[in-house]
């Protein structure tokens, strides 16, 4: 009884991917699948965020850059040698973490508003980057044809009948599930431990943790190198999702924009925070693209955006539990 | 943490925002029609917002008209027609969530395509997914890859659309005589590039020299550099494909900086648009672009076109709509594409057989607004039928004149010839 109640939240993730793959057997809408992998990507996107902003105070404004170099070293690898999607993904959040690591180390003595200005100027210079790449399709973007009845270690994993998921964008929504809760699980880990301590005594005052004898840099460049990793971990499964892949698309500026406003939303001090904010706004955005029908849902996440950081700055969650309180 | 946040008030909070996502994500009820059929759905994007709105607002009221056309005269297959249509806001991410929209909740009947060849794309592994017919509007090359049997489109470009596109651009260049050299500037997209690919092999077929051959990024704010980098080069002709910010960007610029080159143009898309007509007007003047329908006399080869769009100018004065003003560009085309549709389901009587359809469609050769349309093996046009127009006796920004013969002279094919090509610099 007692070693559950130790490892209650690792239950909790075994259960909620048991869900997930239940869903997927259930034989529901393909949209559920659309639309959940889409909210769960942004679930994973905002979690990654949240280790760097949250914690530590580092306003990350190049989320899209870690998400579009996932994208396209999973599109360069499919093009090289067709390789399987745990590879892109793996490859994917290898390479956006090493990027994290160098941007980290030259970005991170700026603090505060030169630090988001620096992030931002490298998504712009991986887009320019990859406008010019010819090999993954450069500006003019590259399709995408998912092998229809992929194999993963001898077993068939995609097929109507055969396989384990019956079509390819239920084994993407898996697939996906399971990396939020993988990441959700990094970042509750880190929160929990020497690592989060660390990270909040650097968001708290930076030299006073360093006088303490917080080794400020090297936590710093754990934290940047395992945010972007998870970054390019959900976007290495992009191409495989959208099929067809443009720079604009992948590098779009909104994956900035939700990745700070879920957490801020939700709430940027815990591991729960990110997922409320990315499931609130995120099913928000789903719902708003098929029925307001139009670019109007950016206007929405301004104006959830504005309301948040004017009436409830601590989120969601610091709203709910302020109340909850009295 | 786990002093202030208690397990009981994080199960009230999952439990609230999973309640609140179920609700949210819980399908949107449309319209049930009381009627004793089941009415036909028809379900596409369209680029009503973004960098294509211009072009996706005028085919849909090209669409509709089509609708009510079709309604009028008993629907299809003796069931009315209705559209279920979402904003793709000219994104691309957008797409392929729609079509999952479409098929597996709205449930429609058949798709069709979104205006464009980067709006197309996304949706092309879906319907190749679920093996169904898929209708394409001004697509260019988009079934090279797949080679998808059950792809049709109406982009009037040829059986080899990137080529198709330019050819008789380059025809109408001998027109102009001593044409030796030229130079070759694309936005880096999809749909440029390929034309760009295309003018490159027509020019190496005409044994010209290609002294610039470069793509600029669909953001640029500022051509001069550009037109500067070319002129620089004294090429004498000067091929451009460009989306609409770009061309209306080229043509400030060619007006600013100037250039000796004797022919400008090719590939605009946008020029086309009555608002960018409007607005650019006599800086118009001497380009020379490609078109697929305009109101000169010999364009009688669409003998609908021409009612069609009186109507379709009538309706947007009428109803004020926010579109483009003379429907020239697309209405004929949004409208054909559905025409064909509606023929080919109507002969078939069915829209569940899209075997039956698709052989349908490879087998017949159509007669729609836009004249005879025959598909090729792969969906493309089996014969390229793109116009030349030269920009002529543009004299101010009033609108009306491009509503008259005589500002867009037809240049090639010389059988609808109206005018004479003149060098660029002699009609500025």
């Amino acid at each position: 009884m007692s070693l559950m109640r130790q490892y209650k939240f690792e239950i909790g993730c075994l259960v909620a991917l048991v869900l997930a793959f239940t869903m997927t057997q259930m034989g529901l809408n393909r949209f559920v699948f659309f639309a959940g992998f889409a909210v769960l990507q942004y679930a994973m996107i905002a979690t990654a965020w949240n280790i760097l902003g949250g914690y530590a105070g580092y306003i990350n404004f190049g989320t899209a850059g870690f998400l579009g170099i996932g994208s396209y070293t999973a599109i360069a690898l499919i093009n090289y040698s067709d390789a399987s999607i745990v590879e892109q993904i793996i490859a994917g959040g290898v390479v956006a973490g090493l990027l994290g690591l160098g941007i980290g180390y030259f970005t991170l003595r700026l603090k505060g508003v030169y630090f988001a200005i620096a992030t931002l100027a490298l998504a712009i210079v991986v887009e320019t980057i990859v406008n010019n790449w010819d090999f993954v399709g450069g500006a003019a973007g590259v399709s995408i044809l998912p092998a229809r009845n992929p194999e993963l270690l001898g077993v068939l994993v995609v097929h109507k009948k055969l396989g384990v998921f019956s079509n390819y964008k239920e084994f993407l929504f898996f697939l996906m599930a399971a990396l939020t809760i993988m990441s959700v699980w990094i970042a509750r880990t880190i929160e929990k431990g020497k690592l989060g301590r660390g990270l909040n005594a650097i968001k708290d005052n930076e030299e006073a943790a360093e006088c303490m004898g917080v080794p400020t840099l090297k936590l710093k460049l754990i934290t940047t190198t395992i945010s972007g990793g998870l970054m390019g971990m959900a976007g290495a499964v992009f191409p495989s999702y959208l099929t067809f892949v443009d720079p604009p698309t992948a590098f779009n500026l909104e994956f900035a924009v939700n990745s700070l406003a879920m957490p801020m939303i939700g709430g940027t001090f815990t591991w729960l925070g990110p997922i409320l904010g990315a499931v609130l706004l995120g099913t928000v955005q789903q719902v708003a693209i098929v029925t307001i029908s139009s670019e109007l849902n950016l206007l929405i996440l301004g104006l959830l955006l504005v309301i948040f950081v004017i009436a409830a700055p601590h989120g969601f969650l610091g709203w709910f539990m302020k109340k909850n309180k009295r | 943490m786990k002093s202030i946040l208690t397990n009981r008030v994080r199960v009230k909070l999952l439990g609230g925002v999973m309640a609140a996502a179920l609700l949210l994500s819980a399908p949107i009820s449309t319209n049930v029609q009381a009627a004793d059929k089941k009415p036909i759905k028809i379900g596409f994007s369209m680029a009503l917002t973004g960098a294509l709105a211009g072009g996706g607002k005028q085919a849909l009221e090209g669409m509709e008209l089509w609708r009510a056309d079709a309604n009028a005269k008993g629907g299809l297959l003796g069931r009315k027609v209705e559209f279920v249509y979402y904003d793709d806001q000219t994104n691309a991410k957008n797409v392929p969530g729609i079509y999952s929209k479409l098929l597996d909740v709205d449930k429609v009947d058949l798709v069709v395509s979104g205006y464009g060849t980067n709006l197309i794309g996304p949706a092309m592994p879906i319907v190749i997914d679920r093996d169904i017919l898929f209708m394409g509007l001004f697509g260019m090359d988009n079934n090279k890859k797949w080679k998808y049997d059950k792809y049709f489109q109406i982009l009037p470009a040829g059986p080899k659309p990137a080529e198709g596109f330019s050819h008789n651009w380059f025809e109408a260049l001998k027109e102009l005589g001593g044409i030796k050299t030229i130079a070759l500037l694309a936005a880096d997209a999809e749909f440029a590039r390929n034309l760009k690919e295309g003018a490159l092999a027509n020019a190496k077929k005409a044994g010209l020299e290609i002294v610039y051959n470069k793509n600029y990024p669909p953001k640029t704010p500022d051509f001069t550099p550009i037109v500067r980098a070319v002129n620089a080069k004294k090429p004498d002709a000067f091929y451009i494909a460009s989306y609409p910010n770009g061309s209306a960007g080229l043509v400030r610029a060619l007006a600013e900086v100037g250039t000796k080159a004797k022919a400008v143009g090719g590939g605009m898309v946008g020029l086309q648009f009555a608002g960018l007509m409007k607005g650019l007007g006599p800086n118009l003047n001497g380009i020379l672009n490609y078109d697929f329908y305009v109101p000169e006399p010999t364009m009688e080869l669409y003998p609908g076109a021409k009612d069609l769009i009186a109507r379709y100018q009538a309706k947007v004065k009428a109803e004020n709509l926010k579109t483009d003003e003379l429907g020239y560009y697309l209405v004929p085309w949004a409208y054909a594409y559905l025409d064909v549709l509606g023929q080919t389901v109507n002969a078939v009587g069915s829209v569940d057989d899209h075997e039956a359809l698709a052989a349908y469609m490879h087998k017949t050769e159509f007669t729609s607004v836009v004249g005879k349309v025959k598909f090729g093996e792969f969906g493309e046009w089996t014969e390229s039928r793109t116009i030349v127009v030269q920009y002529q006796n543009i004299k101010n920004n009033d609108i009306d004149q491009f509503s008259r013969a005589g500002t867009r002279k037809i240049m090639f094919p010389t059988d609808i010839k109206t005018g004479d090509v003149k060098p660029y610099n002699d009609l500025r």
